[in-house]
Order: C-alpha cells, then structure tokens, then sequence
C-alpha cells in the first residue's frame, strides 16, 4: 500500500515537471526533430547515411555555428526495419513521448504512408522523406524530399522520345511500390506521345538472377530500357546485359538508381550506361555547397565516403535550416510551414535555387548523364519538368 | 524463346541452384549428426566471406588465399559457435536451440553491419566476366565456373563421408547416436566436425557466389532457399539437397521466364507444396518410421 | 482460490482502467501487445499443442487484417465484431483449406510447406491490387461500433481487450473440453493418441482451423490499430517473429502465450532506440533467454517455484 502510494506521488511530481513547451519540440535552447528510418533490413545502409551522416552531418555544422535563433538542433531516430507498423509506433512514439516538433526525412513508401494519416491529424510537419511517390503532394503539413517519380518519368520520356527520337521501350523494374509508381507513370507519359511500352519485367526485391527477365526484354528489342531498381539489381541487370552481348539499346537508370554505388557494382559493364542524376557528382563536383559538404563528412565522419544518400540527408537538413530561420524567433508548425511556402530561388549551391510553392514540392529536376570511364558525364544542363 | 536463351538461362540457374545446393548440404550435414537446424548458417557464410574480403583488402591477397582465409574463418566460427553455445544447450529442446540459432544469425547480421555497413560491395571473381560462345549460346564464366567448383566440392565431401574415419564416424552417429557411442566414436567430436565442416562449405559457397549477388549483409538470407532446397530434395538426404538446390535454382530462372509477374515469384514455393503432396518426405527422403 | 479470484479481478482493473492513467503512446503499445497475444494463442494451439510448428502465420495475419480492411471500407456499415467475426471465419476456412493436405507432412516438411504458404498469401495480397491496393498500401478506416466510430486509441485498445479477453478465456478452458485433451495427447504421442482412438486427423486439421482463426481475428484488430496495411508488413520475418514469442513464452501453454507476446513486443519497442545495434541485442537475448531459460520463461518460472 506505501510502495503504491510513493510510486503515485512520485509520478505526479514527474508529471507535473514536465515543462509545457509553447511548441512541443521547440524550446528557449533546442529544436527537436526525427524520423523512423531503416536502421535494419533491406534499405538499412540508406537509411543510416541519410540521418546520421546526412540530416546530422549539417546540423553538427549548424550548431556549432550556434544554431537557428540560438537554438540548437537535436535529432532522434527509431529503427523499423522498413516495416510500416514499426514506423507507425517509432513515429507515434517520436511525437507524443520524444515530443519532436518535426519528421524529418523518412524513408521508403509504405513506411512513410503508413504514418501520414496520423501526422495530418495531429498536424505534425513531415519534411523531406525520402521517397518519390506522388501520393504525398499537395498535403498542408508535407513537403517532399526528393524529385517526385511522376516527374522524373515526364523527365525522362520528354528527353528521349523529343531530344533523342527513340519510339520502342522496355521497363526492368522492381516489384514494390517505387517500381509500379514509375511503371505507371512510364505508360502515362509515353501514351501523351502516342506511345506503348515494348516489354515491363519485374524483379523482386531481392533476388539476385535477372537473366529471364533481360532475355525476355531483349525479345521485345527496345531501343531503351528504363531501370527502376535498387544498386545490386540494378548493376546485375547490366552484368546481365554484357554477359548476353546485347549492345544495341539504352539502359536507363531511373533517379533514385543513377548513383555511384551501382557504376561501382556494375564495373566495366557500365559502360555507356544513361540515367537521369538527380544531384551532381558528390565527389568531383566543385559547385560551391558541394565542396561545403565534402568538407563537412571529412571533417565530422572522416571515414564515410560522400554519397547520394547522405547528401540527400544533408540537403534536407539545409532546407530546414533556411525555413526555420526564416520563420523567425516565433517557431511554431505553422510558422515553419508557411516559411517553407515562401522560399524562392534559394541558393544551396547544390541544386538550382529552390521555389516552394503552394504544391510543397522542393525539387522539380535532374539532368541526363552517361556513364564514361566509371562516371557519370553530364549530358544536358538541369531539365525540368512543367 | 530461342534454345540458346533457353540454355542460357538453365545455365544461370544451375549455378544460383548450386549455390542453394551447397547452402542446403551444410544444413543437412548439422541436422544429421546433432538434429539441429542452424538457422544462423547464411550469416555465418556472410561473415567469413566478410573476413576474407577484409583481409584481401588489407593485406592485397590473391583471392586463392582470400578463399582460404574465409573458409578458416568459417570453420574457427562453426567451432566456436558450437563448443560457445550449442553444447552449453543441455536441457534444451529442440525448439530452443532453433531459437538460439535464430537470435545468433540476427547477432551476426547486425555485427557485420556494424563493422563493414550495410552496403552492397563487389567482390573479385575467380572467372572472367566475358562470356564464352558455343555456337548461337553464350555462356557467363562465373555460372560455369560456380557449377564445376560447387561439384568438386561436393565430390569432396562425397569421398569424405565414403572412405574417411570422420565421415563414417558423422554418418554412424546420424544413424544412432547411442549405438556410435557404444561403438567408441566420440559424438562430441563428431558434433564440433560437423559444425565445422558445415561452416566452411557455406565460406566456399559465400566467397563463389558474392561475384554475382555482390558482398553484403544481405547474402545471408540464402539460408532461406537452403532449407527449401532440402525440403525439397528430402531433408537429411545429401544427394536430395543437391537434387533440391540445383532444382530450385532452375526454377526460380524458368519461371519468370514463361509467367506473368503476378504468379511468378510464388512458383518455387507452390513447386515446393506441390512435391510435398505428392513426396511427404520429400524427393529423396525417406518418411521416418518410428517404433513404439 | 480466493487468491486467484482477487488476482484475476485485479488485472481485469487493471486493464479497465489502463487508458485513464497511460499516456496515448502506451495505449496504443498495450493494444499492440494484445493483438500479438491473441496469434501467439493461435500459433501455441497449432505449434504447441499439435506439435506443427508453422513459419507461415503472417500469412494468416495477413488474410484477417486485409479481410478486415476491405469489409470496412466497402460495407462501413458492418458491426466491427461482424468484421472481425468473418475475418476470422475467412483465416479459418483457408487454414482448414490448408490443413487437409498438410496431414501427411510432419516435423521440417510441414514448416517448410507453412513458410512456402505464408510467401504465397503475400503474393497473392500484392497482386490482387484491385482489392487489396497492392504495393500502394491500403488506409484502414476506424472500426465501427453502432453509431460510434473507434477513432481514439482508448476506443481501439477496450476493442483488442474485450476480444482478447474473450480469446483467452476460451483458450484456457480449450484444454479442459475434449477436444483439448485430444490436442494434449497428440502433443505427447501422435502414435499413442491415435491408438488410443483418438481421430489425430481429424483433430490436427482442427487445430490449424482454430489457429487460423485466431490468427485472423489478430489480423483484423491489426488493421484497426495501426490503419494502414502493407504486404510489407507480412514478410516470413513476422512470422518467424510469432514463433519466437510462443517458444521464449513457453509453448503450449496459455501463460506462455501472453508472456511471450508481452515479453518479445516490448523487446521490439524498447529496442527501437539502438538502431543499428537492435538486431544485435535483440539476438542477444534470445540466445540468453534460450540458454537459461530452457523450455521458455514460464517453464523457467515454474521451476523456480518448486524450489
């Protein structure tokens, strides 16, 4: 009966020490933000570099400059393996006991969906996540991270069927939600040009022999064949491609796939691959933020090699930095969201200067590369998408 | 759909299956002698794969003495994990020691993360990458030569368990256990020999295969096609996990080579419920009788 | 007998009166726990007491929580114990569907064929996109009770307890009916059980109906606890998730059910914070757990108690 009766008071004085923040997340001396990412399972290499050498890597730079408004930046993360009812209680867990004041760059579609219902009702901001499924434009609270699949397809078919003249395509592509969503968008667009898709395989997320599928689209001849994978299927696909001899079509990469990672896998059989890049070339390009984040990662994470994934991390963190700073001493959610609508032609000598407007959709473009001596060379300057 | 595809894609198979064949001995070879199913076989096979490829990349070796550090890696492991934590499993169930052996493949699937990342790494080959031409049929090197040294070894293990004093000891034991204690044969070495040996079939299996799958923490999940490859071919029967895993493997390549992507990821499995039906124990297995 | 009553009475307090001093996040966590616990009844009925030991319950999982989802999304008007009565009565008809031809297998092969079984059904899942959405995933809406929509956690979290109240209440006394003791005596030898006149067959498809249901009336809370669903979310990992929550709890037995699911869920929650390190201790513990406990928590328990 003591003990029960201790432990209530000693609750209730916990309780009752709970500072009520103005803002939850948002104190005199921190900002709190985080995200359920893959820490494990499938996508768990892109998930660590995305927050803890991406998002952390330019708040590490941030704070020690003193922070936004004298606050400091704090993040926390949660493992969920990719499983989406993980990523439901991680986030559930992150806005009503961590009290975050923002999600900030999440990864993957069904993780990401899982939670949006639940971040719009409790109007919680989810910034940036990293994923491009159309699903997520035009809410209140989110703004995208990453060039929407929708998109980069428009992208990618205006390019080649105006600029290149090629009329036949095939699609090799990964059976989950980011291969469909561009499957589908392929066949919109191509049908605006009165086009068909000549052949679409489907790979499963994780098996490793492609030979079928690359005979099979190799039956229907396409002149180019868009790859929507991740790296190791992705550069399997093109070992495939060289081990058969078929040397008379385009291998595409989508965006998210154009990356350093699969040329390194892919070896030789790279060669004259296409893609259309996202970002530049983290290692070589000298455009003014990217020296900024090399010399970042070398001087915090020394280690860890510059990649896509990390500066996408990098570049979402930079996106929040100048929205908070913009909305001010006064941070609130609403505050935060209606900074973010109003930048335009934001320098991060990264991308061409970022509008957000009303869509909530921070990146519109990418350029087309072609694999030269194991780098991707750029073949056009930044296309667009309207 | 050309012959020379045809065989191209069998080919291909044969070596994804044999690859399974060799992941479904090493199953076979623990269950036999101690009736245990080590769940952790796939990361123990990525993780010496890992030691190998740290040290090729440290000390530049030849990927000959790289393959001999990973297979004296794996059987280091394979005793280790044997003497460390199975033996201690006394009073244990069976369905115990499969859950130690779960927890342990999930111990070593997060180490090599922590000490290598998650990320995807290529890894040399011993075979060329360009393909050989026979005829209008090109054939990749690396299937070949994952074939013919996936035989070898499994000719090896043939004479091992034929004409050696260990492998009559490993199979008088998977008979009856008592009667081969009865017999001298020490059980507890034969228990650590299995361990071991299954450990470095699986480094042997790691190290021809991570070429084409590329090295990651990933590679072990190919504990999963093991099993069902020597469910297939009849648990606890070696030539039926070899039967199994070179089945599998062609499978996997038919299918989605005649079938829409709807069914065809599932065809392995509904293959593997369909032989089930109709072999309860499999292809090669033989339904244990038990007396009362 | 006075002891038990006043126990009992005080858990049923207990759990009443849980989401009027939790805070919303362990509301939610505690209906996550109950809704485990119903499948690790379910899994213990096939695997603990008929000796099946099945890889594919996800599977199961997934056909309730789908089956759900649709009902309530195309016929809102449904009384949600309807929903999860006939997502249950759904799981169940496939798990007899099932276990008729499964008779034959025994030990690995059975397990195997359960695993090639739970890859299947999320196949099929992923492909019926027109049903079940596929890839995209599919947004559950809030259960329906009378005039009231289940849109808080508290609402949600009375639903999973009643139901799991109902669920264990039957499972205990499962034991005590015929077909309970048939189960036990399987358990202990098939050879004897079916000498002794027991029809084993008959019995042991039983026991993959009757986990298949509870399985899919799981599933179906499932979906309105979380309200989203994925083919993600039902990989052989969850399924072999299932398994180590009976085995760590104690199998067969109705404790060792609701241990297991308790102990193996805030495991994953807790955990969630290491990141990169959680599988790592997570594994560790297993091994841990296995190597001390024997038999599982509540064989370790009892032993301890007859000291």
């Amino acid at each position: 009966m003591r003990l029960a009766v201790s432990l209530l008071a000693v609750a209730l004085v916990a309780v009752a020490a709970i500072p009520v923040a103005a803002q939850q997340g948002v104190t005199e001396t921190e900002i709190v933000l985080g995200c359920s990412n893959s820490f494990s399972g499938p996508l768990a290499y892109t998930g660590e570099q995305a927050t803890k050498f991406g998002v952390d890597l330019y708040f590490k730079v941030v704070n020690d400059a003193g922070g936004i408004h004298g606050r400091k930046v704090r993040t926390v993360y949660y493992d969920d393996g990719y499983k989406p009812q993980e990523a439901v209680a991680n986030t559930r867990k992150l806005v009503e006991q961590d009290r975050i004041f923002a999600v900030i760059a999440p990864q993957g579609t069904p993780p990401v969906m899982a939670t949006l219902g639940y971040l719009e009702e409790n109007r919680v901001p989810l910034l940036f996540p990293f994923q491009g499924s159309p699903a997520i434009r035009g809410k209140k609270y989110v703004f995208s991270g990453m060039t929407l699949y929708d998109r980069q397809s428009r992208m990618m078919i205006d390019y080649l069927v105006t600029q290149r003249k090629l009329r036949t395509f095939g699609v090799l592509y990964q059976d989950d939600d980011y291969g469909k969503s561009f499957l589908g968008a392929f066949e919109k667009d191509l049908a605006r040009h009165n086009l068909k898709l000549a052949a679409a395989e489907s790979v499963k997320r994780g098996v490793t022999d492609v030979s079928a599928q690359i005979a099979k689209l190799r039956a229907a001849a396409p002149q180019a064949v868009f790859l929507v994978l991740t790296p190791g299927p992705g550069a399997q696909a093109l070992k495939e491609r060289q081990k058969i001899g078929w040397t008379d079509t385009v291998m595409v990469s989508s965006g998210p796939l154009t990356d350093e990672k699969y040329l390194a896998l892919a070896g030789d059989a790279s060669e004259g691959v296409e893609g259309l890049s996202l970002w530049p070339d983290p290692l070589t390009s000298d455009l003014p933020g990217m020296k900024a984040y090399r010399d970042a990662m070398q001087k915090y994470f020394g280690k860890n090699e510059p990649n896509r994934y990390s500066l996408s991390g990098y570049f979402a963190a930079m996106l929040f930095t100048e929205g908070a700073r913009r909305a001010g001493k006064n941070l609130t959610r609403e505050s935060l969201v209606a900074a973010l609508e109003g930048i335009k032609g934001f320098e991060t000598g990264i991308l061409p200067p970022v509008t957000i407007g009303p869509d909530h959709e921070t990146q519109r473009q990418g350029f087309w590369v072609r694999v030269e001596k194991g780098r991707f060379k750029a073949l056009t300057d930044w296309l667009t998408s309207d | 759909m050309t012959a020379a595809t045809l065989v191209h894609v069998v080919v291909s198979g044969l070596a994804t299956g044999s690859i399974y064949a060799l992941m479904a001995l090493s199953l076979v070879i623990i269950y036999n002698a101690t009736r245990t199913l080590n769940f952790a076989q796939g990361e123990m096979l990525m993780v010496s794969t890992f030691i190998g490829w740290a040290a090729h990349r440290a000390f530049e070796l030849p990927l000959a003495v790289t393959l001999v550090v990973a297979v004296a890696a794996a059987g280091v492991m394979g005793w280790l994990v044997e003497r460390a934590i199975i033996r201690r499993a006394i009073g244990a169930t069976h369905w115990d020691v499969l859950i130690i052996t779960l927890g342990l493949s999930l111990m070593l699937r997060a180490g090599a993360g922590l000490a290598w990342t998650h990320d995807d790494f290529p890894f040399p080959s011993f075979f060329d990458s360009r393909p050989i031409a026979l005829g209008p049929v090109r054939l990749a090197p690396v299937s070949i030569g994952i074939i013919g040294a996936s035989l070898a070894l499994m000719a090896a293990l043939y004479a091992l368990f034929r004409w050696t004093r260990l492998g009559r000891a490993m199979r008088a034991v998977a008979q009856n256990q008592r009667a081969a204690r009865l017999m001298g044969i020490s059980v507890e070495r034969v228990y650590s020999s299995s361990w071991v040996l299954a450990a470095m079939v699986g480094a042997v299996a790691g190290v021809l295969v991570a070429p084409v799958v590329f090295l990651s923490s990933k590679m072990g999940l190919v504990v999963i096609n093991g099993f069902t490859a020597a469910v297939i071919g009849g648990f606890g029967s070696m030539p039926g996990a070899v039967l199994g895993g070179m089945l599998l493997g062609v499978i996997e390549n038919l299918a989605p080579l005649y079938l829409p992507s709807g069914i065809r990821y599932s065809v392995p499995f509904l293959v593997l419920i369909a032989i089930l039906l109709v072999r309860p124990a499999g292809l090669l297995g033989r339904v244990e009788q038990r007396k009362v | 007998m006075r002891a038990r009553g006043l126990a009992v009475a005080a858990l049923v307090t207990a759990l009443a009166a849980w989401p009027w001093v939790a805070p919303r996040y362990f509301v939610f966590l505690a209906s996550v726990i109950l809704v485990n616990v119903i499948v690790a009844l379910g899994l213990n009925l096939l695997s603990g007491y008929t000796n099946q030991l099945s890889f594919g319950h996800a599977g199961f999982f997934a056909i309730g929580a789908y089956t759900a989802a649709v009902l309530t999304l195309r016929a809102p008007a449904t009384p949600v114990v309807v929903t999860l009565a006939l997502a249950g009565a759904l799981t169940a008809a496939v798990g007899l569907a099932f276990g008729v031809p499964c008779l034959r297998l025994g030990g690995l092969y059975l397990t195997m064929a359960t695993l090639a079984f739970g890859f299947v059904i999320t196949e099929a899942i992923l492909n019926l996109d027109a049903l079940t959405n596929g890839a995209d995933g599919l947004r559950v809406p809030a259960a329906r009770l009378g005039a009231v929509a289940l849109s808080t956690d508290a609402g949600r979290y009375y639903l999973t307890a009643a139901v799991a109240a109902v669920m264990v209440t039957a499972a205990v006394n499962l034991v005590r009916t015929r077909t309970g003791r048939a189960f036990l005596a399987i358990r202990e030898s098939e050879i004897a059980a079916q000498a002794s006149g027991v029809p084993v067959a008959a019995y042991k498809t039983l026991a993959f109906g009757l986990s298949a249901f509870y399985t899919g009336v799981a599933g179906g809370l499932f979906a309105f606890v979380v309200g989203f669903l994925s083919p993600d979310a039902f990989d052989v990992f969850l399924s072999v998730d299932f398994v180590v929550m009976i085995i760590v709890g104690g199998l067969g037995s109705v404790p060792g059910s609701i241990i297991g699911a308790t102990v193996v869920t805030l495991l994953h929650d807790g955990l969630a914070a290491f990141q990169n390190y959680r599988p790592l201790i997570f594994g560790a513990i297993l091994v841990a757990c296995m190597l001390f406990m024997p038999g599982g928590v509540t064989q370790a328990l009892g032993r301890a108690a007859r000291r």
